[in-house]
């Protein structure tokens, strides 16, 4: 996977994420880009190459999600670093099990990716913050309400992150033969490449 | 090569471990640093596409559909009122004082001014609800400032762990929040004339409503819902839907006091106790929805309260 590649197509995204998809919001659900990304990585990369992408978009979300703390005038906000890395390696993970069976082509196929990789991190996060919540935090990190609410919550933003996700997507799986991927030979998708093993 | 990038993998997975696990307070010395840091380069493209989302998705209007002079006109209206509110609770802290004979305690003068802010991020992800703003120390904006919207409407309050220029802000209807006093204001009083003078008494009553103290408990979704005890005389307390909300806390800043949480939704008995009624309170303001904020920043003089 050319890396330079993937900084750019993170920074949009992030970017796309945090400026303007509050925009796109139903009610109180808004769609996430990162969960396309990290599918479409996870789809054609590596396992080094998208669990290393999947690390990088976790530390990015750790950094914009604080928790909140006990502070001395008012709560404090605290960025925890670790919990969403581990959980984007589990969406990852989740996609890198699943693609062998999966026709990498369609570009719905990454729209059902899309939801199991954010379904699966979602999981991952709320079981790593409800550990965290018993002994390490004043209030779990998910937020207000109980766990199962913050994962039916964060199942609807992944079914809308889905949707809005198919343009993007489908930019994505247009520019396949640019990212030297080392998966997405003749079966997989456009006639590239295959990449190195080390990529 | 293989051998090596799995290795650092497995560093890298050992390491993020190794930090979920850790206490916030083992992280909070160097991670608001770090996260500055790893947000920082894309701050100015995290701003410009906030501008182009509010293009998008115009913010909620506190005063929506009117011209500018008459938009103008409210606004200093509501802020006006808000500070009257203020003072109004002041002034009855005083007497209470007095009358207590709890000793005397010099007047304050106002102690804060206005620091205009735009939402750069809010709503989305987890946990939800916390709004990031384009001010932070630089500009003189510390914790536990409040931050209002159409003069006095109150959205929350100003986090530990901001940075130069950016700065969080919880809103009042996050449960982590903690539990909000505040007094229950007569509808359309705002302290300018008796309640009933305005909006009439309940049948058989008489004179202007008295205010009503509660303890309000954040419930997302804009709500907060209080419970109403029984007075004295074993009557409830006469509130109804419409009623102004005040914060009245003394854990918060003082430029706090006064302003407007919200409207009393609805009252209704509480199963779990027929002694006490519930009272649910919606925000005015939609957190989620919102474009641009005034931050109460606290002159360098300093003012009293603890929040």
């Amino acid at each position: 996977m050319r890396w330079w590649l993937f900084l750019i197509a993170f920074a949009v995204t992030m970017s796309l994420d945090a400026g303007l998809m509050p925009a796109l919001a139903v009610g109180r659900t808004v769609p996430q880009l990162w969960p396309v990304l990290l599918a479409f990585v996870a789809m054609y990369a590596s396992r080094e190459s998208a669990l290393g992408a999947a690390a990088c978009i976790g530390v990015w979300l750790d950094a914009t999600h604080p928790a909140l703390g006990v502070g001395r005038i008012a709560p404090s906000a605290v960025p925890v670093f670790g919990p969403h890395v581990l959980a984007c390696m589990a969406g990852a993970w989740a996609v890198l099990e699943a693609r062998s069976w999966l026709y990498r082509r369609n570009v719905l196929t990454l729209a059902f990716a899309t939801v199991a990789c954010a379904a699966f991190s979602s999981l991952a996060f709320i079981a790593i913050a409800g550990i965290r919540a018993a002994y390490a935090d004043p209030s779990p990190l998910w937020g207000a309400g109980s766990g199962a609410g913050a994962v039916g919550a964060d199942l609807l933003a992944a079914l809308l992150s889905a949707a809005v996700g198919l343009v993007p997507a489908w930019a994505l799986q247009a520019s396949v033969p640019y990212w030297s991927f080392a998966m997405a030979g003749p079966r997989f998708g456009n006639p590239v490449r295959i990449g190195r093993s080390g990529d | 090569m293989l051998v090596s990038s799995r290795r650092i993998l497995g560093a890298v997975l050992g390491i993020a471990a190794v930090l979920s696990a850790l206490p916030q307070s083992a992280q909070a010395p160097w991670s608001s640093g770090l996260a500055a840091a790893v947000r920082a380069p894309l701050s100015p493209a995290v701003s410009g596409l906030a501008w182009v989302r509010d293009r998008v998705r115009a913010p909620d209007d506190p005063y929506p559909n009117l011209p500018e002079e008459l938009r103008a006109a409210r606004e200093d209206r509501d802020r006006l009122r808000g500070e009257l509110d203020a003072a109004q609770l002041r002034v009855g802290q005083l007497e209470r004082e007095l009358g207590e004979l709890s000793g005397y305690r010099p007047g304050e003068r106002a102690g804060w001014r206005p620091r205009l802010a735009s939402v750069v991020e809010r709503g989305g992800g987890r946990p939800a609800g916390l709004l990031g703003i384009d001010v932070g120390s630089a500009q003189g904006v510390s914790q536990g400032d409040p931050v209002v919207v159409g003069g006095n409407q109150l959205v929350g309050v100003v986090a530990a762990g901001g940075d130069a220029s950016h700065s969080w802000v919880i809103p009042v209807d996050d449960r982590r929040a903690g539990r909000i006093d505040a007094v229950l204001h007569p509808s359309g009083s705002a302290g300018l004339a008796p309640a009933g003078a305005r909006t009439g008494n309940a049948p058989g009553s008489t004179g202007p409503r008295p205010t009503v103290l509660v303890q309000l408990v954040p419930q997302g979704g804009r709500t907060l819902v209080g419970e109403l005890e029984t007075g004295p005389d074993g009557r409830a307390a006469d509130v109804r839907p419409g009623d102004s909300v005040l914060l009245s806390d003394a854990t918060w800043r003082p430029a706090a006091q006064g302003m407007r949480i919200g409207l009393v939704e609805s009252v209704g008995a509480l199963d779990s106790n027929p002694l006490r009624r519930r009272i649910t309170v919606r925000m005015e303001a939609d957190p989620a929805r919102l474009g641009r904020v005034v931050v109460k920043v606290q002159d360098a003089a300093g003012e009293g309260g603890s929040r």
